[in-house]
This record gives structure tokens, sequence and C-alpha cells, in this order.
């Protein structure tokens, strides 16, 4: 179809054009006839409105429509939904056999649930796909739009054409009998009172104000991009770390994969007192603060597991890590995440008794991360041939260890000095004061004499507390990086900026013609015509027109 | 308890018998226009400001509630349901009170107070105490968050109680086509479903005041975040008649409750969540007392409720009441986008490590958002006005409870609070 789309009065309109972009003028014919005029983009022609489109214009005007965007929006909706029926496989920190878990937990809904991909809606392909798409949307839909808005708002006539003023949602129409010049004149200043922008043609009228509101949308939609590409940049992976690192007191552990070391100098629970807390709660642990002391070290030399030397660390960062408040350095955080009370060793400083004589050498340092190969304690020199950092027996009976963790340390000395055998005595060692662990030391060491290996004269001593320090508690802190951050807090505020600019504030424009003295009053905004009809009658009422708002509301009086 | 939780619990009966007389105060307004001997608008008006009176001064007393009780328990009373339930009915009031101011409309009036009584109920179900804070939930923006997330819930509220008023007014019930009916139905199940929520209410405070009880143990399998399994026995504590008992459980103790001394039904097997059998039967007896109220309401009515409060609403224009619900709707939703988005996300930034982690609770928030942006767009771009709109008000606030209540009730996650 050949749209004819020269107005009458003599402007030549683009393809698709609603209302003459310089007199209003409805140009389409079919336009119903009693309601009020379609004011979107002040009826100016869209990009996506082409005659022919190639298949790249039939993309562009897809990802156009605001009908598909709410079908994005309403989908994506679903899908997020569906995703809280069972809990999201994410949620589990370990989960290594999920299939079963949610068979087992679940039942047949569980396995469905699962084998659709449903335990991670959130990372499944069509879920990125609906956000980008959503994305697609937002850039056509605002280019599409914002554009001609832009350019039908910059020229505008003052003089409209009486249909399109007529046709407008406020309208108000009588003869009147002042003239017109001085009224115009009263009724711009009454305008300019309510801080509208007044232009004046003859005996024509355009009073426009907050225009800026309209690109509040567009401005909203720009952060929702932002934020969209942030939140997808976060799967780049130099962009994203998020480890946890379990550390006993007084330890110091390599952040995995960076040159940075943390300690926890000390971690601290609190509880609630019984007279914090009501009647019900009394008497349970209500944690009221947890509080790993932490200091963060950057490793300046011997960085990569060098076996000769110890790393070279520098102190960077110190910080009391609590739930609200992570430890953060360049863009690497260390939050509380958890803790376990666990007693762990962490360095004791025995004596070695002689029982034969009575006397008593040392102490010696004796850590249970790294000892040293061999010590001295007075004459005698106590070399160690073996360390068991979790001491076990394995099926056969013999010494082994079950894990790397100090959990339960034991260490077999060799120990050589005078009055003693070339080859020296063997004892085994376990600091740990449990009284299983000394039967179990006891009766080591009892088969090691009955081997000719030691004459059980010497045992070791820890004596005061003081020679033991120890670590209570695990601290579990989870190591984040997030380079995308800052982008995601730029979009939202973006984002919150054109909320506030479209919603809080409304976009108002007033024509009028006065034409042998008829007066036609028209006015317009995208949201809140109950305000501009108020603004209107105050208007006309202070200018000698007295009239009801309502009786201005052109739907109304039309239906 | 120390003076100041004194004052904090007789404010806030205070507030709640104010409101209760306030909604009375405007049904009078409404429905009484056409009493003999009085001018219709004179009557509505005088009543009208009367009730709104009264609905402010309960609000003060609300406040009163609300400071005396962050004085007295020494935090924000926001941290748990109780608390964030009294909240979100005065930050209803707070957001009827501005759009009242705007647009003057005794109908919104009639329908918001309401809905602030019930919520004032549904929060006193819950246990009233102070309860001292956990380390996630102490953070000043934790409470910037959920006053703010609230606010903006409290406008999406008032919204629904307009689209109710003008779907109440525009209802047709002269029609007998099959798109009629299905209006008229629907109207009228919105009213239902508010009936049952008063149903849960009654039940729940009727055998309350009856002192019921009765006790379950329940064996009950849980999952902990490692993926570990732990077997535990529990105690599950029941208000009201056990209808249906926990999955896998044993009878402690029991009440008996009109010649009823067994529990008629066990749980389903996949109902073997925290609490699952409690939650299901207190459904099951609100939906039983929201029967009987509403056969009782019926029975007085002699039509549906909606036929009985049509007539009373025609006076006005529902292109107002479009307006109304539009505009609190357009106030809201970027304070909904502040409170339950972004500053949610800088607070689970500074307490879990990530500002998103789709928690249950988080997406919801998301959905309310991306069911009201649709709302926005189908309106705004679509010209969907009128009756469409208002059914999307009204199923929009549905979604804002489902995420401030149901979540709670049928999903648990981080933020769940104690459900009943
Ligand atoms: C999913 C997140 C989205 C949100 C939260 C959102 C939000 C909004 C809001 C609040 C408005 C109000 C307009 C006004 O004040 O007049 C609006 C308008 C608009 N939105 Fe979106 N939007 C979203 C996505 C999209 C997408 C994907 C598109 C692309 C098709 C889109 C296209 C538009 C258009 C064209 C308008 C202008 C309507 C008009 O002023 O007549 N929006 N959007």
């Amino acid at each position: 179809m050949i749209q004819n789309t020269k107005c009458e009065c003599g402007h030549q309109n683009p393809l698709g054009t609603v209302l003459c972009e310089s007199c209003g003028k409805p140009l389409v014919e079919d336009l119903p006839l009693d309601t009020p005029l379609e004011m979107r983009y002040d009826g100016a022609a869209r990009r996506s409105q082409k005659a022919n489109p190639a298949l790249i214009d039939r993309v562009w005007n897809f990802f156009s429509s605001v009908k598909i965007a709410v079908y994005l929006i309403i989908i994506t909706l679903i899908g997020a939904a569906i995703g809280t029926i069972y809990p999201q496989e994410s949620t589990f920190i370990n989960l290594d056999d999920a299939g079963s878990y949610y068979k087992d937990t679940y039942g047949t809904w569980g396995t469905i649930y699962h084998a659709l991909g449903l335990s991670r809606t959130y990372q499944s392909w069509w879920f990125i796909g609906l956000l980008v798409m959503i994305g697609t949307s937002l850039v056509v839909c605002s280019l599409d739009r914002v554009l001609p808005l832009y350019k039908a708002l910059a020229k505008q006539q003052v003089r409209k054409h009486l249909t399109f003023i007529t046709r407008q949602q406020t309208v108000y129409s009588a003869p009147l009998v002042e003239e017109p010049d001085r009224w115009i004149e009263q009724f711009s200043k009454q305008l300019k009172r309510k801080r509208y922008k007044v232009w004046t043609d003859g005996s024509a009228l355009l009073a426009e104000k907050n225009r800026f509101s309209r690109w509040g949308p567009y401005i909203n939609h720009i952060g929702l991009i932002i934020f969209l590409l942030a939140v997808l940049g976060r799967s780049v992976p130099a962009w994203h770390m998020d480890k946890y690192i379990g550390i006993d007191e007084h330890q110091t552990v390599q952040i995995p994969n960076t040159n940075y070391y943390v300690k926890n100098e000390k971690f601290t629970v609190e509880y609630y007192k019984d007279e914090e807390l009501p009647d019900k709660l009394k008497g349970t642990n209500r944690a009221k603060l947890y509080q790993t002391q932490a200091k963060l070290y950057a490793c300046t030399k011997y960085c990569n597991d060098d076996p000769i030397h110890e790393p070279e660390l520098k102190e960077v960062e110190s910080h009391p890590i609590e739930v609200n408040s992570p430890l953060s350095y360049k863009g690497l955080s260390l939050y509380q995440y958890n803790y376990e009370e666990r007693i762990r060793l962490i360095e004791v400083k025995p004596m070695l008794e002689d029982a034969k004589t009575g006397k008593s050498y040392g102490p010696f340092d004796l850590p249970m991360s790294d000892p040293p190969p061999a010590v001295e304690a007075g004459p005698y020199k106590l070399t160690l041939s073996a360390v068991f950092p979790d001491f076990g027996l394995d099926a056969e009976g013999r010494p082994m260890t079950k894990t790397r963790d100090p959990n339960n340390p034991a260490f077999v000395f060799v120990i050589t000095g005078p009055d003693l055998p070339d080859k020296g005595e063997m004892y085994i060692y376990f600091p740990m004061p449990s009284g299983d662990d000394k039967a179990v030391q006891q009766q080591i060491n009892d088969s090691f004499r009955k081997l000719g290996s030691n004459s059980g004269r010497f045992s070791f001593q820890v004596g005061k507390m003081e020679n033991v320090s120890f670590s209570q508690y695990t601290t579990y802190l989870n190591v984040r990086v997030d380079r995308a951050m800052p982008y995601v807090w730029v979009g939202a505020t973006i984002s919150m900026i054109g909320l506030v600019m479209g919603f809080y504030w409304q976009h108002r424009r007033i024509w009028l013609r006065i034409d042998d003295g008829q007066l036609t009053l028209g006015a317009h905004t995208n949201k809140n015509t109950y305000g501009i009809r108020n603004e209107v009658a105050s208007a006309l009422g202070k200018c000698g027109v007295a009239v009801d708002p309502k009786a201005l509301d052109n739907r109304r009086s039309s239906s | 308890m120390n003076r100041w939780l004194d004052i904090s619990s007789t404010a806030f009966i205070i507030a709640f018998v104010l409101y209760c007389a306030s909604f009375i105060f405007y049904a009078v307004a409404v429905g009484g226009k056409r009493w003999s001997n009085r001018e219709p608008a004179a009557h509505n008006r005088r009543w009208g400001r009367i009730a709104f009176v009264t609905a402010i001064l309960g609000w003060i007393a609300h406040l009163v509630f609300f400071f005396t009780r962050w004085a007295g328990g020494g935090h924000i009373p926001t941290s748990n349901m109780y608390e964030f339930m009294t909240f979100l009915a005065m930050a209803i009031m707070f957001a009827f009170i501005i759009v009242h101011l705007i647009y003057k409309n005794n109908l919104l009036g009639a329908f918001a107070l309401p809905l602030v009584v019930i919520i004032v109920a549904y929060a006193s179900v819950f246990p009233s105490e102070v309860q001292p804070l956990i380390p996630a939930l102490n953070n000043y923006w934790l409470k910037i968050h959920v006053t703010t997330a609230a606010t903006g819930e409290a406008f999406f509220a008032v919204g629904f109680a307009a689209a109710l008023v003008q779907l109440l007014r525009v209802v047709d019930f002269s029609r007998t086509d099959k798109a009629g009916r299905r209006e008229q139905r629907w109207t009228e199940f919105v009213l239902f479903f508010m009936v049952v929520i008063v149903g849960f209410l009654v039940a729940v405070f009727g055998f309350r005041a009856a002192g019921y009880e009765a006790k379950f143990q329940q064996e009950s399998v849980t999952i902990d975040q490692q993926g570990a399994e732990h077997s535990k026995v529990q105690t599950v504590e029941y208000g009201l008649p056990p209808i249906v008992k926990p999955y896998n459980s044993e009878k402690l103790s029991m009440d008996t409750f009109i010649g009823m001394k067994e529990p008629l039904f066990e749980a389903p097997s996949w109902m073997n969540g925290v609490n699952a059998g409690r939650k299901l039967n207190t459904v099951i007896w609100s939906i039983i007392s929201g029967i009987l109220i509403y056969a009782v309401l019926r029975l007085l009515a002699r039509k549906p409720i909606a036929a009985r409060i049509h007539p009373h609403l025609t006076d006005i224009d529902p292109e107002d009441l479009d307006e109304i619900s539009y505009r609190a709707i357009a106030i809201g939703f970027p304070i909904f986008t502040l409170g339950a988005l972004i500053f949610a996300m800088i607070w689970a930034q500074i307490a879990w490590s990530r500002f998103w982690g789709w928690d249950p609770k988080e997406v919801w928030a998301l959905i309310t958002w991306l069911f009201y942006s649709a709302y926005l767009h189908l309106r705004l771009s679509r010209g969907w006005q009128g009756t469409r709109s208002a059914w999307l008000a009204v199923i929009g606030f549905l979604v804002v409870l489902f995420t401030l209540i149901g979540v709670n009730l049928v999903i648990a996650g981080l933020h769940s609070y104690a459900g009943v």
C-alpha cells in the first residue's frame, strides 16, 4: 500500500508517520474517530517502519517490538520461577553426585527436574540466552525510538492543526469574549508561574515542561544494558574468582592461583549472654560475633614452590574480618564464611627427661608443620626419623598417617649423645595431651624396647601451658575477585536515575489557539493526566475561565 | 521486658483498634450514602474525613510502636516475620496516606484499610518477642534494604486496592454471556481469596485463644551444605487440630477437638521439609474456615459478595480508579527497584560476598520486578488500560505476597524467617 505522506500543510513526512511532524494533523485515515490520539513518539515514524524490510531489518523489527520485549520478560520470569521449585545445585558447596541427590531427596519429580537441567536453571544456555535477547531488545528498542522522539521534540510547531488539539486527552473549547492577544499574554503568565516554557505564534500558544523526563526510560534502559553486560562479563574467568580456604589460627595459607598469602592471627567467637536473650532462647548458643583477625601478604620472592627457599612475604593489609566486613585489597576480597571449633597444635616446647638421672633437658621447639630435621636438647641430639601428622594404624597394624592435616601428630626421634649406643635410641612422641594418645605412645615405645631400639629411660614432657601453642578454631574464608562489580554498580545507578526521571516528573505540553473568538486548548502528558488537568483548570480559572478539571477529560466526555 | 517495650505493645493495640475503627468509618462513608434523609455527597465527605483522621491517628500510634520497639530492642524492628509484617502494614498506611492526599478518594480507604488490618493481624500470628540479631543481619544496609523494599511493596499494595475497587466497579452483573460470567467469577474469587486469609487468621487466633495443642515426633532427613545427610528426630507442635499429621511421625499428645482424637491423614512423603506437615494442615484449616465465613457472608448477602458491593461504587469513575492504581504502582516501582534489588545487592555483596546468588527470595524479588515492568510496558507502550491493567495490578500484588510469605512457607532459603 502506498501511503500519501505529504500533509495538507505542505510538510513531507517519512513513511510510517502517524501525525504530521509539522502541524500534527493525523495522517492515517483509519484512526479511531472518537478516541484521543495515540501520542507515542509524537506520531513520528520509527526506524523499524520500513517499506521493504531486508533480513537485517527483520531482525531489527523483531527486537524493536515492545510486544516481543514483554514476551521475553514474561518467559524469563516464568523460567526464573521454575528455578526456585527445588534448590539449585549452586547452593551446595560440594555435591558430588547431583543426580542421585535430587532423586533421593525429591523422588521422581527431582529426577525429572535434574534431568531437564532445571537444577542449574540460571546457568543454562536458554536462560542466559533470554538475558542476551532482552539485552538486544533493550538496545534495539531504545535506538528505534529515541532518535525519532528526539527529533520530534526538538522541532515543534507552535500552531497545531485543530484536529490535533481537539483529539488530545485533555481538551477545552469555548468562545472567548476577551481580546485574544491580551488573554494569551495573561494565560502564559499563569503557565510560566507553573514553570512551563511558553512559546507563542500570533494567537497560538505552546507550553511545555519537564521534557527531560522523556529521556528517563532510555537512560534506564542504558543502565540495564550496562548491568547486563557486566553480569555476562563475570563469566570471563580472569574477571571472577570464588574459592574457599580454611585456616587454623596462626597459620598462613597461600590463596590458590595468586601471589597472596593470608594469615589467621586469631579467631574470636562471641555468643549472646543469657540476659540478652528472650526467654525462649535462653541457654542456646546464639552467635553474636565471629571474627578473623587476618593479615594479607604479597609474595615478593621465591613464590613458586621453590624447594630451597621459603617464599618471602610482605604484609600488605590487615583487617578484622567479620560477616559484614570483608578484607579488601586491590579487587581481592576475603569474606568470613564459616568456622569450626577444632583444637590443633601449632607448636610445643617439650623437655627431654632422663628417668635414669632425673635430669631434664630443653625445652626445644617442635612446630607441627615443617619440623626441623634435628634438634638439640642439652648434650643430646634428636634426629627426626618419621612424622605422622594424623597418626593411625593400617590394616596390618603398622603406623601410618590418615591425612596430611595435623589432627593427631606423632614424631619418631632417634636420640644420640653421651652414654648412648651409636645407632641411638628410638622414641615416638605424641604431643596431644589426650589419654588415648599417651596410651598408644606407651605401647609403641614398649614395643621399641622389646626390639632393643630403646632402653626406656627417656620421655618427653611439656609441663606448663606456656609451652604449648594451639589453634582453637579453623576459620573458613571465601576469596572473591569480581572485576565486573564496578560496572554492575554503575549500571544500577544509571538505571535508577532513569527511573526517577521517568516516574517522578512528567512531560507536559499544552497547545492553544484562538480562531475567530473560539478558544481551543489541548494538553498532553505521558503520565499523570490527573495532574495536567488540574494545572490547566487552575491556569484557566485564574484567567477568568472557570472549569472543573474533570470536565477537561476527553476520554470521559466521549465515552 | 523493659519500659519501652511495654509502651510499644500498648501502642500496637491502639493502632490496631484505630485501623479497625477507620475501616468501619470508611465502610459507613461508602455504604451509607443512601441511608434515609441524608445528602450522599455530604455524608461521604463527612464520614470520609472522620475515617481518614482515625487512620492517621492509628498510623501515629503505629509509629510510636515502631520507634519505642526500636529503642527498647536496640535494633530496628524489621528482623523477623512479626516485625517485618508490622512494618509492611505501616508502610502501606504511609503509601495510602500519600496517595489519598493526591487523589482524596474515600473508596480507596475502604479497601486499603481492611488490607492493613489483615496484615497487622497476620503479623500477630508470629512470636512477637524482640530477638537478638545474628551477625549476618547486623548491618545497616540490611535495614535500608528491608525498609525501602517494603515501602515499594506498600505502593503496590495500594495499587492493588485501587485495582480491586476498579474491578468491582466495572464488573457487569447483568451480563450472562461467557466472558461476562468469567469476569464475575474471577472478581468473586479474589474476594474469596481474601476471605480465606481472614479464615486463616480466625482459625489461628480461635484455637490459640482456646489453648489448643497437639504434638508429634517426626523423623526427618536433612542434607547440609556440604551434601551430607543427617537424620534428626524433632518435635512438631500444632496450634490447630491436626487434620494432617507430619510425614513419618508419631503422635505424642493431642487435645481432642469435636470428637477428633487422631489425625485424619498423614502428609505425603515429598512433604518432608521442616514443618511441611504443619503448614499443609494450616492451609487446610484456612480454606475450611474461609469457606465457612464465605458461606455466612453469602447467606447474609443472598448474592455474590461482589454483586453486593458493586452498587455502592457506581458514583465513581472507573478512570479515576485506573489512574490511582497505576499512579501508586508508578510511584512504587522505582522505590521497589532501589530497595528490593539494588540495596539488596549491596547488602548481599557485603554480607555474603556475592551481589546475587539466585536464592529463592532474591529470585522472587526479581520476578516481582519483572512482572511490574511487564505491567508498565503493556500499559505505556501497548495501551493496556482499564480492566486488563487492573487484573495485572491484582496479580502483581499476589506475586508480592508470594515473595513475602509464600517463599517462606513453601520454599526455604537463606532468608527464611520462622514460618507458621
Ligand atoms: C527487563 C527489563 C526492563 C525494564 C525494567 C524496563 C523498564 C521500563 C520502564 C519502567 C519504562 C517506563 C517508561 C516510561 O516511563 O514512560 C520503560 C519504557 C520502555 N521500555 Fe522498558 N524496560 C525493560 C526492558 C525493556 C526492553 C527489553 C525493551 C525493548 C523492547 C524495552 C522497551 C521500552 C520502551 C520502548 C519504553 C518506552 C515506552 C514509552 O515511553 O512509551 N524495555 N521500560
